[in-house]
């Protein structure tokens, strides 16, 4: 009864999404891309012409300031990762070795909150936290600790920290899935040979969630550089990356052209991550070949 | 069964593992529950320890005509979005679980890539179309570009549902002697119906969250709240700021209950 290979009526349902997608979607990047090659604005300036100069300008950064925001945007974009996969790992093992399905559930739900308060409302508690008069300042003064406050925000450290937070359960959700999916009985036979728990660890559960490690690493990464919200609110003067970049050239500059330039160099680093991560997921879902 | 866990008395090397869980889980916790501090909290700046509880934030921030204009805004913004990507979204599933489309793989792919770019970048390249195009800064265009970082969610949480369910429930309709219309409204769309609600409180969340995609496709005097929130942060950070982090929160919550009532998280959060 159903035709094998033949598109069934149903396929017309996708005509909306399809439409929205090509005209909302894909045609403004052809936009952005075109933009990003003239030098003023083709429909109402007569005169604009085709040119290479937004990318000089920001491949011979006379300015000094381009090359400096790219490599702090790479910085703490690894920097995120590495601290995220830390944290992320012994809660992401603790939620897939779970026994009892309530825990489980509600360690989800702690770590799917955070996930769904806003990315603003969650800068904000940081930065309660973290200013001279903020919870960790007054608390360590009053506790006589320190006697000035310590400069936890306004920098990089901060915006770091809140970056962590915000992409972790990134990083969770996609070790849950992987950790959760290697067989409990491999550590087990590790064991029953004499492994400690730790090198059972080790030697056996580590390396076959590398693929998780990679995939989840990726994202956070993905994540994290195109990040605008924390960075320019926890960075103050001292943190100015890529998308702070970009919504400086629109807002301030109004040069639509190099913010173009700016948004193909920050997609083709991120798409470049994305296409890496889809890799390791599909090889993941493919075979399990890996170990 | 099989592993039942051989209990010790004491068992240090558990110990140190629960408790380091345990403080990761505060550190994904507490700063929310500091915001509900500050929040209540009356002095005039942000302050530590909190001296007392008023509501008086609450009363500015229900009180000030700019955050009330951005929370309605916001609110219709994403009712709007919640509507048009459950239609889009779920039909599009539909279509690409049920259709027979050629390369449905990889169409899926693309529907899901609006996840996978930046979203300030989605932001700045309809900012670019819309002003080459004469289009401008209308709140349509707001939640045209809301809906396309929207829809991917919904199309998610139903391809979920639909590729779990048994086909031959629908073929078992159809042998029984229903038409394929009544197949569709009386088997398949009831079936996904919980998928398409929940992709739809994503979208919802999705969009009154919103702040990458809006930063550029917003006017002034018609921002959305997480922008106006952005905007006065920067100069400014008193109790108002946390208040309106608690409507938003206590929105979101509200939401999540619905969610896991309507459908368990479960099954929606896989990456």
């Amino acid at each position: 009864m159903t035709t094998a290979a033949r598109p069934s009526p149903i396929a017309w349902l996708i005509a909306p999404a399809a439409l929205l997608f090509v005209l909302f979607f894909v045609l403004p990047f052809g936009v952005m891309t075109a933009m990003s090659f003239y030098s003023g604005n083709p429909v109402t300036n007569p005169n604009a012409f085709l040119t290479t100069r937004h990318y000089e300008r920001f491949i011979f950064d006379t300015a000094g300031i381009f090359h400096e925001a790219l490599w702090s945007t790479l910085r703490i974009g690894l920097i995120t990762t590495v601290i995220s996969l830390l944290i992320g790992y012994p809660l992401a093992h603790w939620m897939a070795r779970m026994q009892s399905r309530l825990g489980h559930a509600l360690v989800l739900m702690a770590v799917i909150a955070p996930m769904l308060t806003g990315i603003v409302v969650r800068t904000f508690a940081w930065m309660t936290i973290l200013q001279d008069k903020g919870v960790i300042n007054t608390t360590l003064m009053q506790w006589g600790v320190i006697e000035k406050p310590l400069p936890l925000m306004y920098n990089e450290f901060g915006t770091i920290v809140a970056l962590v937070h915000i992409y972790v359960p990134f990083m969770v959700l996609t070790l849950t899935g992987v950790i959760g999916r290697i067989d409990e009985r491999l550590e087990q036979a590790a064991r029953s040979l004499g492994a400690g728990r730790l090198r059972a660890f080790v030697e056996v559960t580590l390396p076959l969630s590398l693929p998780g490690i990679l995939a989840g690493s990726l994202l956070v990464f993905a994540l994290s550089i195109s990040a605008y919200v924390t960075p320019s609110l926890m960075g103050g003067t001292d943190v100015l990356t890529l998308p702070m970049l970009i919504a400086q050239q629109v807002g301030t500059s109004f040069n639509p052209n190099f913010a173009g330039a700016l948004g193909v160099i920050l997609l083709l680093v991120s798409l470049t991550i994305v296409v890496a991560y889809n890799r390791i997921l599909a090889r993941l879902a493919g075979g399990q070949g890996m170990a | 069964m099989s592993a039942a866990p051989n209990r010790r008395p004491f068992d240090a090397g558990r110990a140190a593992y629960l408790t380091l869980n345990a403080l990761l889980l505060t550190f994904l916790l507490l700063p929310i529950a500091i915001v509900l501090v500050f929040a209540l909290n009356p002095t005039p700046y942000i302050s530590f320890p909190p001296v007392g509880v008023s509501l008086r934030w609450f009363e500015k921030f229900f009180g000030s005509a700019e955050f009330m204009s951005a929370l309605w805004l916001s609110l219709w913004v994403a009712s709007v979005v919640l509507v048009l990507s459950i239609l889009i979204g779920g039909a599009c599933a539909l279509a690409l679980a049920r259709g027979n489309l050629p390369g449905s793989a990889l169409l899926t792919a693309f529907f899901m890539s609006p996840l996978m770019v930046p979203a300030i970048l989605t932001g700045l390249a309809l900012f670019q179309a819309y002003l080459l195009s004469g289009i401008g800064r209308p709140v349509w265009g707001l939640i045209t570009a809301h809906t396309l970082v929207a829809v991917p969610y919904v199309i998610r949480t139903t391809l979920a549902v639909l590729h779990n369910f048994d086909r031959r429930i629908e073929e078992a309709a159809a042998v029984l002697g229903a038409s394929p219309t009544r197949v569709f409204f009386e088997v398949t769309l009831p079936l996904i119906r919980p998928g398409v609600f929940a992709g739809g409180v994503f979208a919802f969340i999705v969009s009154f969250d919103q702040f990458p995609v809006s930063l550029f496709l917003v006017v002034p005097k018609g921002e959305t709240l997480p922008v106006v929130l952005f905007n006065y942060m920067k100069f400014d950070l008193d109790g108002a700021i946390a208040a309106a982090s608690m409507v938003s929160i206590l929105l979101a919550l509200s939401v999540v209950l619905v969610l896991e009532r309507l459908i368990g998280l479960k099954a929606y959060v896989k990456l």
